[in-house]
């Protein structure tokens, strides 16, 4: 089993707000929560898309889980809704500071292609608004095929009589056609009492036709494989993984960088020839830079 | 297959002289209900304020209940008990150490697969396997220091999969001395057990053995929870209610101890309140309930415990003038029925 999940808490500026809505997750026993930046292009004007903040400049001490002894985990995720094929750019740079990426599709054909092409890990049904298309079993047996999974969410059904009755539909049609798998449910909580405890969630998962087993790994497991999923994605298969590391430059030492380009070659270089040569793991040592930087490369296969 | 049963709950009621005490061994808390009686007679309040003290360790490392001297002089004596705190059995890898010298480890996909060591997936299990139990009967020659599973076992606790956990221990009466090295070692702090006594006044009670056992239960678990029963018309309808035919109790005295119990301190708790309810009184009968803990990997008889939506495991004795007594016991989905 793995640790409970809510991988949509919607981003909120106001940070005393964030705030109690971190702690009201931890007190209800959420181990890791992933902050949503919602992503929403018009075709009006260019918008950028959203920058997250670093968790630690938002809450300074994140608050204990309760009943666990560990601190709740904070990530970040980004949410694109869709109405244009246009609209999702595959591997675009800003897309990298995110820990999970999410595409809200609102055509059949979207919603085809983000099950079937696009590199995501979280494909979200909407939840306030009938269903403008129906779910076919091919597209959705192709998205859980590639690890993607799906996701619902259930404070709209908190907040409003209507909204809960497009949220039981719209999940109960997608239960029907995935099988109960692969499905990951979330609030998409614009306040702290809109939060919902694992063990709640679960019971309401049971409305929606999900088993009791099926019920729990929406909250648990199936959260951490689409964790899992992201990583794979950021890491090119899992084969490299980088990390970057401050030490204190030394003595005498002047302030010079490596040109991106030229690691990059390097990396897909190394890459190659551990694929070649079917290395299981390779652990480069750090390259002490005149810059005071060092990068470690590890590849595993 | 049906598995919507949550709870398997069973009764069976004996008449002996006797009653053998074979109950969870992790046991978290002690409620006692006592109807048409204002305060708790002597014997009965020094048995309650007599309970073992037990240890909380902060951080234990679990490669220090493999250490040779403590094997040596606690845990092949049986004298030792130990459960991870603060860990739940459905997210985080939780230990147990029994006076029987198992521990068990109830260890996560990832955490299992680092440790290496042999272990079998857990009986509850959705699709695939996620959780696994690794039992290890210490107390078994192949496990005996220096061997080959015990040094493997301990390399892969100290270098593999570094566990650290709080830990809650407590040990029989005598054998404290035995454990005072392994504190010694750790940053710990002793603990009491918390007595509550409640006197509860004007109680609709049930007559016991003429209702169905569910809703005794029930009203029972109502009662020390501190749940009206009353069903009074206000904006909030509960659908708790004293089972019918009830008799109005002046008083009744709920008594409830929490911390790490021991089973024979409720084995003397037990006695005394036999000795109690053997003496005329008004009110016939006497329950006690003990409740094991919820994240505990084992339940009563060495089995496996679980926590679907609930990690009850308890049993309630009511015992009765006539030396007989009823006995319910309750598991929750993720749990075996002893038989």
């Amino acid at each position: 089993m793995a640790v409970f999940m809510d991988l949509n808490v919607p981003f909120l500026p106001d940070r005393s707000d964030l705030r109690s809505v971190v702690e009201t997750a931890a007190h209800l026993g959420f181990s890791t929560i992933a902050l949503n930046y919602v992503f929403e292009p018009t075709a009006k004007k260019k918008q950028e898309i959203p920058t997250p903040t670093p968790i630690n400049e938002l809450i300074d001490q994140l608050p204990m889980v309760q009943g666990r002894s560990r601190p709740i985990r904070v990530l970040n995720r980004l949410t694109v809704l869709m109405s244009d094929a246009s609209h999702f750019r595959p591997n675009a740079p800003e897309y990298r500071c995110f820990d999970l990426l999410a595409v809200q599709p609102t055509s059949e054909k979207l919603f085809h292609a983000a099950c079937m092409v696009y590199d995501i890990d979280i494909i979200c049904v909407p939840m306030t608004e009938k269903l403008p298309f129906f779910f076919k079993r091919a597209p959705i047996n192709g998205a859980i095929d590639r690890g993607v999974v799906f996701e619902v969410s259930y404070s709209a059904a908190i907040r409003d009589s209507t909204m809960r009755r497009y949220t039981i539909a719209n999940a109960v049609s997608l239960m029907e056609s995935c099988k109960g798998k692969s499905v990951i449910l979330s609030s998409a909580a614009q306040k702290a009492l809109e939060l919902r405890g694992p063990y709640d969630v679960t019971n309401l998962a049971l409305l929606f036709g999900l088993s009791d087993g099926d019920a729990k790994e929406a909250v648990s497991s199936t959260c951490r494989a689409a964790l899992l999923h992201a990583e794979t994605r950021r890491t090119a298969s899992g084969i490299i993984y980088t990390t970057r590391s401050q030490r204190e430059a030394p003595q005498g030492s002047e302030d010079g960088r490596f040109e991106s380009s030229h690691l990059y070659r390097r990396y897909r270089c190394l890459c190659c020839v551990a694929i070649e040569l079917q290395w299981n793991k390779v652990m480069m040592s750090e390259s002490n830079t005149p810059s005071g930087l060092y990068y470690w490369i590890v590849i595993y296969a | 297959r049906v598995r919507n049963a949550e709870r398997c709950a069973r009764f069976a009621t004996r008449s002996s002289t006797r009653v053998k005490h074979e109950g969870a061994v992790s046991t978290v808390q002690v409620s006692v209900l006592l109807p048409e009686c204002s305060s708790a007679p002597s014997h009965l309040d020094s048995v309650l304020n007599n309970f073992s003290s037990f240890y909380l360790i902060k951080k234990l490392p679990v490669y220090e209940l493999l250490d040779r001297h403590f094997l040596e002089t606690a845990v092949y004596h049986g004298a030792v008990f130990g459960l991870s705190y603060r860990t739940r059995i459905d997210e985080d890898n939780c230990v147990a150490l029994m006076p029987n010298g198992h521990l068990t480890l109830s260890l996560d996909k990832d955490s299992f697969e680092i440790l290496g060591f042999e272990g079998k997936p857990s009986r509850f299990k959705h699709r695939t396997a996620t959780r696994f139990v690794v039992s290890v009967d210490l107390t078994d020659s192949s496990m005996a220091p220096g061997r080959r599973s015990y040094l493997r076992l301990l390399t892969s606790l100290k270098s593999r999969l570094q566990l650290q956990t709080d830990f809650l221990l407590s040990h029989h009466p005598g054998g404290g001395a035995s454990i005072q090295p392994l504190l010694s070692r750790c940053d710990w702090s002793q603990h009491r057990p918390e007595v509550n006594c409640r006197v509860l006044t004007n109680l609709p009670c049930p007559a016991p053995l003429s209702c169905d056992p569910h809703s005794f239960l029930e009203w029972l678990g109502a009662v020390d929870a501190g749940i009206s029963c009353e069903n009074s018309s206000s904006s909030f309808l509960s659908s708790f209610v004293c089972p019918e035919p009830n008799t109005m109790h002046r008083h009744a005295l709920s008594v409830s101890v929490s911390g790490l119990l021991l089973p024979h301190d409720i084995h003397r708790l037990l006695q005394e309140l036999r000795r109690y309810v053997e003496q005329p009184r008004l009110a016939s009968w006497v329950s006690m309930t003990v409740r094991g803990f919820a994240d505990s990997p084992v339940s009563c008889s060495n089995h496996e415990h679980g926590f679907l939506r609930g990690g009850e495991n308890f049993y309630t004795l009511m015992m009765f003038h006539d030396h007989t007594y009823q006995l319910h016991l309750a598991m929750g989905a993720h749990d075996v029925c002893p038989p």
